[in-house]
């Protein structure tokens, strides 16, 4: 029914940008600190935040991938 | 008959392409992350690819609506065409007055008005226009705010760095959203194609179903999507020029972070309403957003004078831009005089906007739509909050 097809639609809006928000904000985070100049920054925090970027990037594209009709079929 | 819709209709795409250029790439340019033609040929772009994503709003617009063929009601080229003028002189007269109108809606206003003037109240699917049109339009943009404010919340709270041992501030580095928003812009751009492009290629499909070269009840043929996808990227293309010129004048206080949640929302609420066949306006969700986004910042409060007045006209838009429609559809039934009559006062129209653009001069309050929603947020100024601090050091001393 229409009241559930809004209920949808307002969940998938939800999930979708708080996942690339929060992903991609942690993203900026590490890259911040691996950025501090003051302090030895572990390497792996450079790569975690490439990490949460690929992961954003993946997101996206996994909920394009749901979208277009052609893959579905 | 037919083609003199086909052609009115790819303008409209063309116009709304023009128009919202803007909505998509404006934040962007502002903060420098994406050099200005870059962006506008890169919204041309994924306008296009986003054309041929999906054809559910098509369908909702063809199919939904208006109740054609087997049900003995028989919608003719001509009430389309009346429709069509119908939300077209709308879309003049609110522009001239300033007044902040979505064109998805003066087409749909101006379509249900013609078929109830031309044909009968009986042949306008009110079920269907309730839950694919009015609903939606009325709570996509809530549901858009509503998760830019927590999206706005949840980045900032999750970037903001303060020293573990003083707990004073550290130097934030949110650079990396200015980035971020190089690709949330580009899905709003393509979020645009998906749900925009296809309200044409709906009524083009109406009119061939209309003419009887079509069944009723079938998805748009290739031939259309393509027109339609082209003609808005052609349309998104031209309109980037004009902010390209005024980009100058700069735009309201939007920082990267914000503008990140922002069109990720935007973005995700029309994906996910044109994949449910939801037909609603992008400038307003992308209203919703901004607004929701701004509220999500320290500081701020709503003007709510302004925000009143963006509500207003979006209540407005689908009822007059139908008695307008409805007028037209009482002309052009008078018979071959009344369509002349009709399509000499649409063109003229269009004419008339075309030369007053060219000659008024373009700033940013009328090259985006979206700003109106960004000046219905109150920021609270630097200034005045160091201000504010600076007084209460000078009491406690």
């Amino acid at each position: 029914m229409k009241w559930l097809e809004l209920v949808q639609v307002a969940g998938a809006t939800l999930l979708a940008a708080v996942t690339v928000v929060v992903l991609y904000s942690v993203g900026v985070r590490f890259t911040a600190i691996a950025g501090d100049p003051e302090q030895a920054t572990p390497r792996w925090m450079k790569s975690l935040a490439y990490a949460c970027f690929g992961l954003c990037g993946l997101a996206v594209l996994f909920g394009l991938y749901l979208i277009i009709p052609y893959f579905s079929k | 008959m037919v083609a003199l819709v086909i052609a009115l209709a790819l303008f409209f795409d063309f116009t709304n392409g023009f128009h919202d250029t803007a909505n998509a790439m404006a934040t962007p340019i502002a903060t420098g992350a994406i050099k200005p033609k870059t962006a506008v040929a890169l919204a041309a772009v994924l306008n296009l690819v986003g054309a041929f994503l999906s054809t559910e709003v098509a369908k909702t617009v063809s199919g939904g609506i208006i109740k054609e063929g087997s049900d003995g009601i028989q919608i003719t080229p001509d009430i389309i065409f009346a429709g069509l003028m119908g939300a077209i002189l709308w879309n003049m007269i609110t522009w001239l007055k300033g007044l902040p109108s979505s064109s998805s809606h003066a087409l749909f206003g101006g379509l249900i008005g013609a078929a109830i003037a031309g044909i009968g109240i009986h042949s306008v699917n009110f079920e269907s226009l309730m839950q694919k049109v009015i609903l939606p339009a009325i709570f996509a943009p809530v549901i858009a705010g509503g998760v830019a404010y927590v999206c706005t919340r949840l980045a900032y709270a999750l970037t903001s760095r303060h020293d573990p041992e003083t707990g004073s501030k550290l130097t934030q580095k949110r650079g990396g959203f200015r980035t971020g928003q190089i690709f949330t812009s580009s899905l709003v751009a393509l979020a645009h194609g998906t749900n925009d492009a296809q309200k044409t290629m709906g009524i083009i499909t109406l009119v061939l179903i209309a003419a009887g070269t079509q069944a009723p009840g079938s998805g748009p043929q290739f031939w259309v999507i393509a027109a339609c996808a082209f003609a808005i990227a052609i349309g998104t293309y031209a309109g980037g020029w004009r902010i390209i010129r005024t980009m100058g004048s700069g735009l309201t206080d939007v920082k990267p972070a914000q503008g990140f949640a922002a069109e990720a929302s935007t973005a995700s609420a029309i994906l996910a309403s044109s994949h449910l066949g939801f037909a609603l306006s992008t400038t307003q969700v992308a209203s919703g957003s901004v607004i929701g986004s701004g509220l999500g910042r320290k500081g701020t409060s709503v003007r709510w004078g302004t925000a009143g007045r963006i509500a207003v006209g979006w209540l407005f838009t689908l009822p007059a831009a139908g008695i307008v429609g409805a007028l037209t559809a009482l002309l052009v039934m008078t018979g071959p005089v009344g369509v002349i009559i009709a399509a000499v006062a649409g063109t003229g129209a269009v004419l008339f906007m075309f030369l007053h653009s060219r000659k008024s001069h373009v700033g940013h309050h009328n090259a985006v739509e979206v700003e109106e929603a960004g000046q219905a947020v109150r920021f609270r100024k630097k200034k005045a909050l160091a201000a504010s601090r600076a007084n209460k050091l000078k009491g406690g001393n």
